[in-house]
């Protein structure tokens, strides 16, 4: 026998072998997913941008559905990035989710789309049209998220993610007329999975 | 010997049959889900479409009712001189009308489908009116309890055997004292009125959830 027909037989020996070590497929029912990440934020309709930090945790309940958590926090003495003038978002920003997610793609790379109801909590900064000085106030507003990214599983603990979002409420505690804090905003990263139940 | 032959048969064949009659019942199906409300169309005097969220969970009686029980908190704005607060805690019967229908029934895996139903139901509720604040005036409000009953039709999205989404239409009808704002718009002042006993003031109340069921309470049963 050749050193060319050892080395064919060789490589179709080896094919099949490589061939049957393709990466499993990560993502499936139990598994447990988590991240936190920096997300720039646009309040479109106060012509502000800001940074939250954005953290979440998610269940895969079946192969398509997911139950998701998660929040935003206004970065702690960030300053906005574009504001409009006067100045009439809230000094301090943070918001709750709660929902769930459909999740498209086959093995690791998954397109999702996700539905969650929530609340804002927000601090406004200073009544925009009066002179006189006001005391800042929290408040409570209700307020829903959509989602729609990506997520690529490429082991066993991590994967990347990026995903797009638009929330909508109305801050209605103000002096005058209420403040939308309908936003878009964007975030990726790295998250980290664990299957909890193995089969 | 023949006969004890026969009988272990004629047992097999009726137990046999007697399974094919088994049907899946939903009864005792538990689910639980978040939820988004808008409020449309209030009777409140200049008072705007409302947002609102909130949780609910639903127990299915049987095949063709189910129940959900819910609470919404919903916040509008009344012009730009007040705003209202509304906590409703609740329950709804859903009866599906066509639930009969060949449709309905699963026969080779599962396809995403549409449900409709009919709902009724009753909740208590806790309203609060608040002024917009004004630093020379101080805060201002008005508050009630009162109960209300709610009507209307919906559709789950059924999108896997167990998660749905559900949109639902409904008028709801508040029953007991009302708070009446009287602004005057030449002078910005702003008064509020308690009226007691019955009065038909209500809203429409689209409401969006998403569902999914976590438990099955009680067993099969035969048809």
């Amino acid at each position: 026998m050749g050193i060319h027909q050892k080395i064919i037989g060789l490589f179709l020996l080896a094919s099949p072998l490589v061939y049957s070590q393709e990466k499993p497929c990560y993502f499936q029912p139990s598994l447990l997913r988590t991240s936190a990440t920096i997300a720039p934020t646009r309040f479109y309709r106060q012509e502000t941008t800001i940074a939250l930090i954005n953290g979440f945790v998610e269940y895969v309940l079946e192969n398509r559905i997911s139950v998701r958590g998660e929040g935003n926090i206004m970065a702690p003495n960030g300053k906005l990035v574009y504001t409009n003038s006067p100045e009439k978002f809230p000094r301090n920003f943070t918001s709750i989710y709660a929902g769930f997610g459909y999740h498209l793609g086959k093995g690791n790379w998954k397109f999702n789309l996700h539905t969650e109801p929530g609340i804002a909590i927000s601090e406004m900064a200073q009544q925009p049209f009066l002179i006189v000085p006001v005391a800042y106030q929290w408040s409570v507003s209700p307020s829903y998220m959509l989602k729609g990214g990506t997520s690529f599983y490429f082991s066993k603990y991590c994967h990347f993610f990026a995903e797009i979002n638009y929330s909508n409420g109305w801050i209605r505690k103000t002096p005058l007329t209420s403040v939308s804090i309908a936003q878009y905003g964007i975030s990726a990263g790295l998250g980290f999975h664990v299957l909890t139940k193995k089969k | 010997m023949q006969r004890i032959f026969l009988v272990i048969v004629l047992i097999g064949v009726l137990q046999a049959n007697a399974q094919d009659n088994i049907k899946y019942n939903p009864a005792g199906m538990l689910s639980l889900g978040g939820r988004t409300t808008v409020s449309l169309f209030n009777d409140h005097e200049n008072e705007m479409t409302g947002t609102g969220v909130g949780g609910q969970f639903r127990l299915r009686f049987s095949d063709a009712v189910n129940t959900d029980w819910f609470f919404d908190y919903i916040a509008s704005d009344i012009l730009n001189y007040a705003h209202r607060t509304d906590y409703h805690i609740g329950w709804s019967v859903l009866f599906y009308p066509i639930n009969n229908l060949d449709y309905f029934r699963q026969k080779e895996g599962f396809k995403p489908k549409f449900r409709p139903y009919i709902l009724a139901g009753h909740c208590f509720d806790y309203s609060k009116i608040e002024a917009k604040e004004s630093p020379l005036d101080g805060p201002m409000s008005a508050e009630r309890w009162s109960s209300a009953v709610q009507a209307g039709l919906g559709t789950h999205l059924e999108l896997t055997p167990r998660f749905d989404i559900s949109l639902t239409g409904q008028y709801m009808i508040h029953l007991g004292n009302h708070i009446e704002t009287d602004y005057d718009f030449t002078s910005g002042s702003l008064s509020f009125h308690e009226h007691k006993g019955a009065s038909l003031a209500g809203h429409v109340l689209v409401t969006l959830s998403l569902n999914y069921k976590i438990a099955k309470l009680w067993g099969f049963t035969r048809r």
